[in-house]
Formats: structure tokens, C-alpha cells, sequence
């Protein structure tokens, strides 16, 4: 793939502090992403990758410094240019965050709203060409028998593919994508992340997307950022890069009592998870108990 | 005993007595003190509304001759001819009018809350923290909801009975007023609780506000939605009965006619009629509300058969579409996927939508309201200003101590109410609760005399009991207390099931029983539901009793129907301005007493 020498994003000397936090989220943060490129946000939760990300897509104000994406200072755009250049840039989020009382279709159909004039609901009221074009989108994703399924009803890598074919819809030139598999069981995670890199390579699309296994991160972009309690610790081509090279700068090892902080809580959210799971199963039994008894 | 023994025994006596006693949580002195209180509070009313057990045991005496003056019932269609003692046929015409009657009612619970459920959403959206367009217009919302719910659907009846004359108008507006408090509220809470995920996605495609709320809110909000919807309405077909009594046409009209004449063989068709409509409705909007909320079909019925077969037909298609191919076949599939597939879940929906819109649309026909009054109306207008007409407020006839003593026997009704439906409940609740019940016989039969006791509404046994005991305030006491076990000794039950069950196991593995389980385990642990049940027991009597005096039953409501009666607004105007008060304060008191439980 070709990688232009035209700049997509370009930010420089990004603070964001949020009041009542004893850190800042991002401090100093510079970067240039050009077109075509590839690129993984690569750090421990809680390092400010979101945040970054949203900065980029105008979801978030900067506390300081400046944020340029597609030759537009984001931060300072308002109402109706905000949203177009939102149009431009396509998000995935790590839960999905698509609306499940809707149907599949109509949720990619939500990817075209910049280009539309007032609200919509239903899928009727979004044009012919519109709806053609997303169930091509669902198409590529793989996903056209479930077009109109309620989109609750799929399982979470099709959730995520589902919201790829929305992001599509936009004809996005960058795609953020916000630890796309995070939520996801392996399987599903490798075939979210190839679909991801071969939409990009067939569009030419610009991607930056935040990961923290640094496993999935090597193989798949060719550019890694390195991201530590805010701030850039790592900028390199991923060209003859080793795993253990990468665990040396960016370290799983704690260097901070933030870091630390980080890798606890990440412990404790998979001990949550685990526990609902588990509470979860509890509820299902006790429920087809009750069920069971009822039916005597 | 050795003195090393005493010695340590002493010392053990020592540490004992010093053994630190934390000070109660101030939630916990708070429901101690809210269950004292309102056991002394119910006593004393008990006490000063001159209830005694002879005199309860005597009027069972009136019950034979109670009977013999309601038998044979008359049936519309049929009048009792005194002098033969027997049922003489009108013919046809009163049958059909009293059919008319009931699609008249059910159109005006239906068309009122429909407009309230329209009008709702832009109030909602203005009052849901997190869509609100600016801190003013949310302050502007919840204000105008909370006003609306204050003023009871009566008071806003009587006025509108007085602009646009008798008939089903009147009734609407009511509703349709009073119900935006209810609907506004819960439809801004259901907003509240959203995933905010979707809609922030659909912000990062660009959408604007507008889109924002149609795409990413609405859909998730809207079953809650619609619950709240026919939730409302449901209430609402429970207050025609009393609409009816200042004069809004429907079933409640003419049980109101047929009680003023005293012609009890004519109004107790219509109160099981009455019953008959409230319980079937429930039965309807419940299973209409947990269709909505994605419960599958998976019945034995006749309906949920047909849902599935039609469902198993269209996988034919999805399969057509699923078979990979070259890449003109993906082109075909997709052309052919424009077309959406017939399965069973869309066939439902749409029926789903044309039954709710021609049940709307009927509505608003059966409801025979008199569109046109809306715009003739403003001729009243400068009469209803003129002076002492509506404005200024006066007691007119009553002295303020009358007025004051109404008052106060409004609140003897409801504290009085509140303990007597507590200790039924208490009984009856837990022996309809899964974990205290002997078995699932026992708690089954308490459940379905709860779900029936909770199908009457309180003010046709407020009528019933004005009937067989007079007029007064110990009727609209019995009423209440028997029609709070309903919902009570549900609330109790329901929450007895929520206690954890595993304390429960361990006391009755140590070899407890039953009740010793019950007393250590269940009740501690269900105290706290217990006690916010009970004031919102009481908030609710209130309410019911500045009302229950409409239909006989004693307190403020007395004096409202009066006025209206003699066609005295000026004076009718005081007493809604003093109900509205009355339920206002009532509230926030309400709230502040359960900011002080948490």
C-alpha cells in the first residue's frame, strides 16, 4: 500500500486535563498520521488513547494545544462544520455502541445522517440509494441475511462488523477505531481486526487504532505509537520490529504508581466480568428453577 | 466456683460493658421513627374517625336487608317493577346505549392519554438531564410535569365541564392534562437511563441533535415508553368512575345517575361492568407491555403457533440470500435483499402498528366528543372571568373550621387506611411470597387475591362501602384500607422473594423453623423495602382521600362536589386550589422523609 505525503492528522503539543483528576490525561501529545498509513495506539488502559481518539474526531475539547484533522483545526469547529467533518471520519468503539431495538440495515443506515437533513426513523425514510449502498456495505462485512434482524440479537464480533459496515457508510478517509476487540473472544477478535486492515488497504483508508495487546499490534499496522500515562513514549515503523524490543520501551512492566493503578484496574474489570459471568449463570439457573417449579 | 473463675468471669463482665455501641445510621432512626409514627398516627385516626367494633359488627347486620334492596340486579335493558317484584324488559335501545356508554369511556382514557404520550415527548426531552437543550429548559419541564401531576384529573374536569358543558371533552382534556405530570416524568427517566453508547456514536458520524435523538435515543427509550403509555392509561380508566360524578360523559356517568336516585339494582351491573373493563384492560396493556419489552413467543397459544409457523416459512428466503457466489450474484442478493423478508417478528410488528392505530383513531370516534366546543368555547371565557364567577377563590358557605376540620379528617382517612391495609398486607403478603408460604398452593391462591383486590378500583369500593355503611368518612376508610391490600401485599410479597435467599438457607440448616426462619431472616432483611412501601402507601392515600369525598366517602373532596354541585365555581375554584396544595405538599414531603432513608 502506498502512503502518501499528504498529512491527514496533525497534532501538536495536546494537554487535556479533566477537573478533579490528579493527572492530566494527555500531556504534549504531538503526532502526524499521513494518508494511507496504518497506525496503532498502543498502551495500557487508562494511558489516554481514547481520549486521543475522541480528541480527533471533536468528541472531546483539548485543555491546550492544537488538533488538525483533514486540513481543519477540530476544536474550533462549531454546529454544522463539525458534523461535516465528523461525516469524514469514521469511529469504532470498543462496545460496538450500536442500537439494538433497531435492525441491522437501519443501523448502518445511521452512517449516511451527516448527509441527510432532519431526523429519521425507520428504514423507509432513508433513500433507495442509501440502502442499497448499506446492504453492499453489509455485504463486505458478511453479514446481508441479517439485515434485518434486530441488531441485539447478534453476537459481539457481528455487532462490530455491523458497526464497520456504518462507519463505511460515511465514506470515512480516516477510521478511528477505539479497542475494536477488546470486548471480543479471540476468534472473533482476529476476524474484526483482518477486516478492519483489508477495508483499509481496498479504500486506501487512513486508520488509527488503539490497542493494548502489543501480540496483535505487531503484526497488523505499520506504524506504532507508544502511549504512557499520556504522553508519547514510543513512535517507530513496525519494519524488523520485535516483540521484545516494544516490551522494552513500552514495558509491561510498572514504571509508575499510575501504571500500577492501570494494570490493577484492568485486573480487577476482568475479576468483575468474570464474577457477573458467574452471578450471571446463577440468575439463569435460579430463573429455569422457578420456571421448572412454576410448570409443576 | 475457683476465684481464677470469678476473676475471669469478672474481667469478661468488664470487657462486656465496654464493648463499644455505635451510634444507629440516621436511616435507620428515620424508618423507626416513620413506622412509630404511623402506627400512632393510625391509631389515633382510627380512633377519632369512631371506629368500634360493635358498631362494624352491627352494620354486618345490614347486610340481608343490604341485599334485598340491590336483588334482583337490573340488568341494562331491564328496570324492577316494584309492585310485581319483578324484572320488566325495556327493549333494546338502553342495552345499546349503555354499549355506547363504554366505547365512550374506553375512547376517553385512550384519546386523553394519547395526547398526553404526544405532548410528553418534547416536555421529556426538555426534562431529561442528559438531552436537555439548557439547565432553564429543564427547570421549565420538570416544573410544568410536576404541575400537571399535582392538579387531579378531577379538578381539571370540573373546570372543563364548566367551559364546555357536560359530555366526553371535558374528560379528555382532563387527561390528557393531568396525565403529561405522570407520562413526562417516566419518559424523561427512561431517557435518563439509555445507553449513552449509541447516541455517541451516532454523533461521531456527523448526526446532528435532532438526528442524535431519533436514531440513538428514541429507539431505546420507546417500549419503556409505551409501557408508561398504556401504564397511564390504565390508571386513568380507573378514574372515569370519578370523572363521571362532576359530570363527563361514559359508565361513570351513569353509575353517578343510578346512585342518585338511590336505584342501587341499576348500579351494580354497572359496577361489575366497571370491574369487568379495569381487570380485562390490565389483562390486555400487560400483555401488550411485556411483548414490548422482547418477550419471545414461545407460548402454547393460539397466537404465539401462528407467530412461530409464519416465522419458519421466511428462513426460506434468508437462506436464498445466504448462498455464496460470484460477484454478480452478491449484486443479485443485494437487490434482493432490498426487498424486506416477511418473517413472522415483521408480520407481528406491523399488525402490532395498525391494531394500536385503529385503536387510537377508534377512540377518538367512540369517545363522541364534540370537537367543535374547542373552538366555541372562548365565548365562555369572559363569563367564566367575570367577577365571583370563578375568581376570587371563596369558602363561600363553609366556615374555615369546617373547611380545617375537613382536613384533618382527610388525613384521619388516610393514616387510618395506611395501618389497617398494612396489617392485612403483612399477613396477606407474606403468605403470597414464594420463601414464607407453606407451599405454592397457598401462595398462588394469596397471589390471585391480591391481582383481584388490585383489578377494583378504590373508588368503586368507596361507593360499595358508602352504599352499605352511609355516607362518610369510615366508608372511604374501609375502602381505601381493603383496595391499598392489593397493591401493598404485592409490594410486600415481591419484596419478601428479593431477600437473598442465602441467610434464609443457613438459619433453616442450623434446624429452625418455617416461622423462627421467617422472623430471623426474611423480615430483617426486607425492613427497608418495607417501610419506603408504606410511604408510598400513605402519599397515595392522601391523594385518594382529598378525592374519595366526591363519591360520599368524607374529607375536603365533600366540599368540591358540593360547590359543583350547586353550580358555585367560585367556591369549587377554592377548594381544587386547596387539593392541588394539599397533594403538592404531600409530596415533597414524600420525598423529603425518603431523601432521609437513604
Amino acid at each position: 500500500m502506498t502512503v502518501s505525503d499528504i498529512t491527514v492528522v496533525e497534532i501538536t503539543d495536546l494537554g487535556k486535563f479533566y477537573p478533579g483528576a490528579a493527572d492530566a490525561a494527555l500531556s504534549g501529545v504531538s503526532l502526524t498520521v499521513r494518508r494511507g498509513e496504518v497506525v496503532v495506539l498502543l498502551g495500557l488502559s487508562g494511558s489516554g488513547k481514547s481520549t486521543l481518539l475522541r480528541h480527533i474526531d471533536g468528541l472531546e475539547l483539548p485543555s491546550s494545544g492544537s488538533v488538525r484533522a483533514l486540513g481543519e483545526e477540530v476544536p474550533a469547529l462549531r454546529g454544522t462544520a463539525l458534523r461535516a467533518l465528523r461525516g469524514r471520519i469514521g469511529f469504532i468503539f470498543q462496545q460496538f455502541e450500536i442500537v439494538g431495538p433497531l435492525t441491522v440495515l437501519e443501523n448502518v443506515l445511521t452512517g449516511s445522517l451527516s448527509t441527510l437533513r432532519g431526523p429519521r426513523i425507520g428504514i423507509w425514510t432513508y433513500p433507495r440509494a442509501l440502502r442499497l449502498k448499506a446492504l453492499g456495505h453489509l455485504d463486505r462485512v458478511g453479514l446481508l441475511e441479517r439485515a434485518y434482524q434486530r441488531a441485539d440479537t447478534l453476537s459481539g464480533g457481528q455487532q462490530q462488523r455491523v458497526a464497520i459496515a456504518r462507519a463505511l457508510m460515511q465514506d470515512p478517509e480516516i477510521l478511528l477505531a477505539d479497542e475494536p476487540v477488546a470486548s471480543l473472544d479471540p476468534e472473533s477478535s482476529s476476524q474484526v481486526m483482518s477486516l478492519i486492515r483489508e477495508i483499509a488497504a481496498e479504500r486506501g483508508l487512513t486508520v488509527v487504532c488503539s490497542l493494548h495487546q502489543v501480540e496483535l499490534a505487531l503484526g497488523w499496522g505499520d506504524r506504532i505509537i507508544g502511549l504512557r500515562a499520556g504522553q508519547v513514549v514510543l513512535d517507530t515503523t513496525t519494519d524488523g520490529l520485535t516483540r521484545d524490543q516494544v516490551m522494552e520501551i513500552y514495558g509491561r512492566v510498572a514504571t509508575t504508581t499510575r501504571e500500577l493503578q492501570a494494570i490493577e484496574q484492568e485486573l480487577s474489570e476482568v475479576r468483575d466480568a468474570l464474577l457477573s459471568e458467574e452471578l450471571q449463570k446463577d440468575d439463569l439457573q435460579k430463573k429455569d428453577r422457578e420456571r421448572d417449579e412454576d410448570a409443576r | 466456683m475457683t476465684l481464677v473463675e470469678r476473676d475471669r468471669e469478672l474481667k469478661l463482665a468488664d470487657r462486656v460493658a465496654a464493648v463499644k455501641r455505635p451510634a444507629p445510621k440516621p436511616a435507620t432512626i428515620a424508618s423507626v421513627a416513620v413506622l412509630a409514627s404511623l402506627v400512632v398516627l393510625g391509631v389515633l385516626s382510627i380512633g377519632g374517625l369512631g371506629f368500634s367494633l360493635p358498631e362494624i359488627i352491627g352494620s354486618l347486620n345490614n347486610i340481608p336487608q343490604f341485599v334485598a334492596r340491590t336483588l334482583p340486579w337490573a340488568w341494562p335493558g331491564w328496570h324492577y317493577d316494584r309492585d310485581s317484584a319483578t324484572l320488566v324488559s325495556d327493549g333494546w335501545a338502553p342495552v345499546w346505549s349503555i354499549l355506547a356508554a363504554i366505547a365512550s369511556t374506553i375512547g376517553i382514557v385512550i384519546a386523553g392519554t394519547f395526547l398526553a404520550f404526544l405532548v410528553s415527548i418534547p416536555i421529556a426531552y426538555g426534562a431529561a438531564r442528559n438531552t436537555t437543550p439548557h439547565a432553564v429548559v429543564l427547570v421549565i419541564c420538570r416544573a410544568l410535569g410536576i404541575v400537571a401531576r399535582a392538579i387531579p384529573a378531577v379538578a381539571f374536569a370540573s373546570i372543563f365541564v364548566f367551559l364546555f358543558s357536560l359530555g366526553p371533552l371535558p374528560g379528555i382534556l382532563a387527561f390528557f392534562l393531568h396525565s403529561i405530570g405522570m407520562i413526562s416524568k417516566m419518559m424523561a427517566d427512561a431517557i435518563e437511563q439509555i445507553d449513552e453508547g449509541p447516541r455517541l456514536a451516532i454523533r461521531s458520524t456527523g448526526g446532528s441533535k435532532a438526528q442524535e435523538f431519533w436514531s440513538g435515543v428514541v429507539p431505546q427509550a420507546l417500549p419503556a415508553w409505551i409501557a408508561v403509555g398504556l401504564h397511564r392509561a390504565d390508571i386513568n380508566l380507573r378514574e372515569t368512575v370519578i370523572l363521571g360524578y362532576v359530570g363527563v360523559a361514559g359508565l361513570g356517568l351513569e353509575l353517578s345517575n343510578a346512585i342518585h336516585v338511590l336505584n342501587y339494582r341499576r348500579a351494580f351491573p354497572i359496577v361489575l361492568m366497571i370491574i369487568v373493563l379495569c381487570i380485562l384492560f390490565e389483562v390486555v396493556s400487560s400483555i401488550v407491555r411485556s411483548r414490548m419489552l422482547g418477550v419471545r413467543p414461545i407460548g402454547n397459544g393460539i397466537g404465539d403457533t401462528m407467530v412461530r409457523a409464519a416465522a419458519k416459512r421466511s428462513t426460506k428466503i434468508a437462506v436464498a440470500i445466504t448462498k455464496p457466489g460470484s460477484t454478480e450474484a452478491r449484486a443479485v442478493a443485494i437487490q434482493a435483499s432490498m426487498k424486506r423478508p416477511w418473517t413472522g417478528e415483521r408480520m407481528a410488528s406491523r399488525v402490532a402498528v395498525w391494531v394500536a392505530a385503529l385503536v387510537i383513531v377508534g377512540s377518538f370516534v367512540a369517545s363522541q366528543a364534540k370537537w367543535s366546543d374547542l373552538l366555541t368555547f372562548w365565548g365562555n371565557l369572559p363569563i367564566l372571568l367575570k367577577k365571583d364567577n370563578l375568581w376570587p377563590p371563596t369558602f363561600g358557605i363553609y366556615s374555615p373550621e369546617q373547611v380545617v376540620n375537613a382536613v384533618f379528617v382527610t388525613f384521619q382517612v388516610a393514616f387510618a387506611a395506611t395501618l389497617m391495609s398494612a396489617i392485612l398486607s403483612i399477613v396477606i403478603g407474606s403468605l403470597a411470597a414464594r420463601n414464607v408460604a407453606p407451599n405454592r398452593y397457598v401462595r398462588n391462591g394469596f397471589r390471585v387475591l391480591l391481582l383481584v383486590t388490585r383489578g377494583v378500583p378504590e373508588l368503586i369500593l368507596a361507593i360499595i362501602f358508602v352504599i352499605v355503611t352511609g355516607l362518610g368518612a369510615q366508608a372511604g376508610t374501609l375502602a381505601l384500607a381493603i383496595g391499598g391490600v392489593g397493591l401493598l401485599g404485592k409490594l410486600i410479597a415481591d419484596s419478601l422473594e428479593e431477600v437473598p435467599n442465602g441467610p434464609e438457607r443457613a438459619i433453616s440448616a442450623l434446624g429452625a423453623t418455617r416461622p423462627q426462619v421467617y422472623f430471623a431472616s426474611t423480615v430483617p432483611m426486607s425492613i427497608p423495602a418495607f417501610v419506603s412501601h408504606l410511604l408510598y402507601m400513605l402519599e397515595q392515600n392522601v391523594r385518594a382521600a382529598t378525592l374519595l369525598g366526591i363519591v360520599g366517602g368524607g374529607g375536603i373532596g365533600l366540599f368540591l362536589i358540593d360547590s359543583l354541585r350547586v353550580s358555585n365555581y367560585a367556591q369549587a375554584s377554592m377548594f381544587i386550589i386547596l387539593i392541588t396544595l394539599l397533594v403538592i405538599v404531600i409530596e415533597a414531603v414524600a420525598i423529603g422523609i425518603r431523601r432521609a432513608l437513604k
